[in-house]
């Protein structure tokens, strides 16, 4: 059972990818598909989320869009 | 200090190699690290597919650091398509795994006995049975790998599909499902070790000297691409009319290459599939042809928009904030075996649209993933086809020779079936799996005259009597026939004269100067080709390059990312190093340089009768001998000079 949470900026977050790679433990995936014309699909907690809140993914990224705490 | 990876898959050995802070600063990692590496260790006449060639795959400088766009990662080997130094390179995920797992490069030599897979993570690497997937479609694979192999982290793979496995010498290495460093041959080389893939999992931290510097650039950078944005009211349909206007251009000045990211967000780079036909920069009909024959009434069929109608979402590389890539529903396509494909490229839409005459988007799409699953290179594929298409259409091949196949221009259904041969290697496709060189050699017949490469290698889909400089690159570069070197194009909206003392300033100048060997137009190729390796040394992508370093600030984060504190000029030295590196790899390998020069109708020789280049030729050799000249190297045979090697510190022996 995931014991963390992340919480996106989605209003800067440009789809890059970092977080996603830089989880050791695959809890993202760029699944989250919003509205907008260009068809892009974010980063969110993926179903099979291990995530510890360990805030790795949010160090990683370099627009600093992420946040990162233990539920 | 880094390290690298050794795989030694004849006797199974696995160590590591420290490689000393020096080396990183004298070539970069990427392409560099791999340059260093190849030409120390591959001995002389060593035979591309045998035991002694060693296949590398190497990761930028800047990768995983916070730095945007430089996520690629790259292939190295001696290239069994050319003969001399071969590279390839690819986005998606693999570049920063490869660091994830501790290393800047994993390099393997010998042959293993039965097919391997290579598993690295934290813990360490191993080699793996892969005999259950030899046989299997890149894709395939690694979904089966993928799912094996994925405990915490899910793994990158890289992959070889049947094409390598049947070495054929246009394969290359897939990844990403569908992702493929194409270029060199490279998948020949890894089916030659018997290594059907790469699986990395490693979850170690990557360094960097001062993230918060890295970031700050990155964040500027970011800003930019977000603020591009295209106006609805811009349509597909619109472009082809603006490559006409360039087309007629007397003149031409160089652009701000940060609008090119507002094209590249919308459509990626299929943007050109029309644009490019109008403009003459799609090579048409073999070479042979013009927008007067791929007139309208075909390249409507290919317009931007129609790709991106099957595009369900857009697909980014790993650091890439533009996305030029997507995801297409092609369910409906041929006999719908294939549910989804990455969206072609421009390069694969050209080489299966005006290349061949082929006006059918559909069979565009099944093709590209018919070859992204094969694990086959599209662009010279492309020039296969068109070159047995030209044959079939002068009586050199007969349908007894292509098994009743009707190879005429446009033939979609015969086209899909010619390269269901090539990578299965029957019949005619086995004639053409090598390549247009190869297969000429095989067929005769004086078919060499529609074979149309650079030192064995198809080329780009761009026309170097369009951007002559392009046929420099094509011509003059150690890997020869690659588009993704230098053109007058980039060169104008790279703007590296903004920051590089001795590179030419360009303002408003006449189109006709581009076809004059002349020493400006030299050093814009040379210092072209010094930045690229840069790039390709950093992990760094070709769109943000051609963005221009005002916005894409390449120097800056690698002063941040390393503590150094270079400038512009010394990072260029950096870049004359690592290409002659590569163009020592060749010499070494028997290599003379003026046998990669293009084939003849790539310089106008003789020239197109119409069309927007109608007349047009290169003056290609005294353009690779003033290249040459500016680079310290021979200007006759493309050696680099003594006195160049001792300023840069190259054993003329193959030392490294």
């Amino acid at each position: 059972m995931a014991e963390g949470r992340v919480v996106v900026n989605y209003a800067q977050c440009m789809a890059c990818g970092i977080c996603v790679q830089a989880c050791p433990f695959s809890s993202l995936e760029m699944s989250r598909a919003i509205n907008n014309k260009y068809k892009k699909v974010f980063p969110e907690l993926s179903s099979r989320s291990a995530c510890s809140g360990c805030g790795i993914c949010a160090t990683a990224c370099p627009l600093e869009c992420l946040t990162a705490s233990k539920e | 200090m880094g390290k690298v990876l050794w795989v030694d898959l004849s006797t199974g050995e696995i160590k590591d190699e420290i490689i000393a802070d020096s080396v990183y600063e004298q070539v970069l990692a990427g392409v560099g690290l791999g340059a260093y590496l190849l030409y120390r260790d591959i001995p002389v006449g060593a035979d591309p597919l045998g035991p002694d060639n060693i296949l590398g795959f190497v990761s930028g400088l800047l990768t995983g650091t916070g730095s945007l766009m430089t996520g690629r990662w790259m292939i190295v080997c001696k290239s069994p398509l050319t003969g001399g130094w071969g590279d390839a390179n690819c986005g998606g995920t693999l570049a920063p795994a490869i660091k994830q797992c501790g290393y800047d490069g994993i390099f393997f030599k010998g042959i293993a006995n039965k097919p391997v897979y290579l598993y690295v993570d934290n813990k360490g690497a191993q080699l793996r049975d892969a005999s259950h997937v030899w046989g299997k479609d890149a894709v395939d694979t690694e979904e089966i790998l993928e799912k094996e192999n994925w405990t915490k982290k899910k793994p990158s793979v890289a992959v070889i599909g049947q094409a390598a496995e049947k070495l054929s010498l246009i394969s290359g290495i897939c990844n990403d499902r569908g992702r493929i460093a194409a270029r060199s041959g490279g998948g020949a080389v890894m089916g030659s070790k018997r290594l059907k893939a790469v699986v990395l999992a490693g979850i170690k931290p990557i360094k960097c000297n001062d993230p918060n510097a890295v970031k700050a650039i990155s964040k500027e950078y970011a800003d930019k691409v977000r603020k591009q944005d295209l106006p609805a009211i811009v349509k597909g349909s619109m472009l082809p009319l603006g490559g006409a206007v360039l087309a007629h251009q007397k003149n031409v000045a160089p652009l701000d290459g940060m609008m090119l990211s507002m094209l590249f967000k919308k459509w990626g780079t299929v943007m050109s599939n029309g644009m490019a036909v109008t403009m003459g920069d799609t090579p048409i009909k073999n070479w042979s042809g013009s927008v007067v024959d791929y007139n309208r009434s075909y390249y409507k069929n290919i317009n931007s928009d129609l790709v991106i109608k099957r595009e369900y979402r857009k697909y980014h590389c790993y650091s890439c904030v533009v996305g030029c890539g997507g995801v297409c529903d092609i369910s409906d396509v041929g006999d719908g075996k294939f549910k989804h494909t990455h969206k072609p490229e421009y390069e694969t839409c050209a080489a299966f649209g005006g290349l061949v005459m082929n006006r059918d988007l559909d069979a565009i799409f099944y093709i590209n993933e018919l070859l992204n699953r094969a694990g086959m290179d599209s662009i010279s594929a492309g020039g296969a086809v068109a070159f047995a298409i030209e044959c079939y259409e002068n009586g050199i091949l007969t349908d007894e020779d292509t098994g009743g196949l009707k190879l005429s221009w446009g033939n979609s259904a015969s086209i899909i079936q010619l390269i269901e041969k090539m990578i299965n290697r029957e019949g005619i496709g086995d004639l053409l799996a090598d390549g247009v060189k190869i297969g000429a050699d095989r067929i005769g017949k004086l078919s060499e005259r529609f074979a149309v490469h650079a030192g064995g290698q198809e080329p780009g889909m761009h026309d170097s009597r369009l951007d002559p400089i392009m046929g420099v690159h094509y011509s003059a570069d150690p890997t020869p026939g690659r588009h993704t070197i230098g053109a007058s194009q980039y060169y104008n909206t790279t703007r590296l004269w903004e920051k590089v003392s001795w590179a030419p300033v360009v303002t408003k100048y006449p189109k006709n100067e581009e076809y004059i060997a002349s020493d400006t137009e030299a050093l814009k190729s040379v210092a072209s080709a010094c930045y690229k390796q840069l790039v390709d040394g950093s992990g760094g992508c070709l769109f943000a390059m051609i963005m221009g370093v005002q916005h894409w600030n390449l120097f800056g984060w690698l002063n941040a990312a390393t503590g150094w504190n270079k400038t512009p000029d010394e990072y260029m030295e950096i870049g004359r190093r690592m290409q002659t590196l590569r163009q020592m790899f060749n010499v070494k390998h028997g290599i003379e340089p003026l046998t990669f020069k293009m084939h003849t109708l790539m310089a106008g020789d003789p020239p197109l009768k119409e069309g927007p280049l109608k007349g047009r030729s290169v003056p290609i050799e005294a353009m690779m001998m003033q290249h040459w000249k500016h680079f310290g190297w021979d200007e006759k045979t493309g050696v680099p000079l003594p006195e160049t090697l001792g300023k840069m510190g190259i054993d003329q022996t193959g030392k490294g």
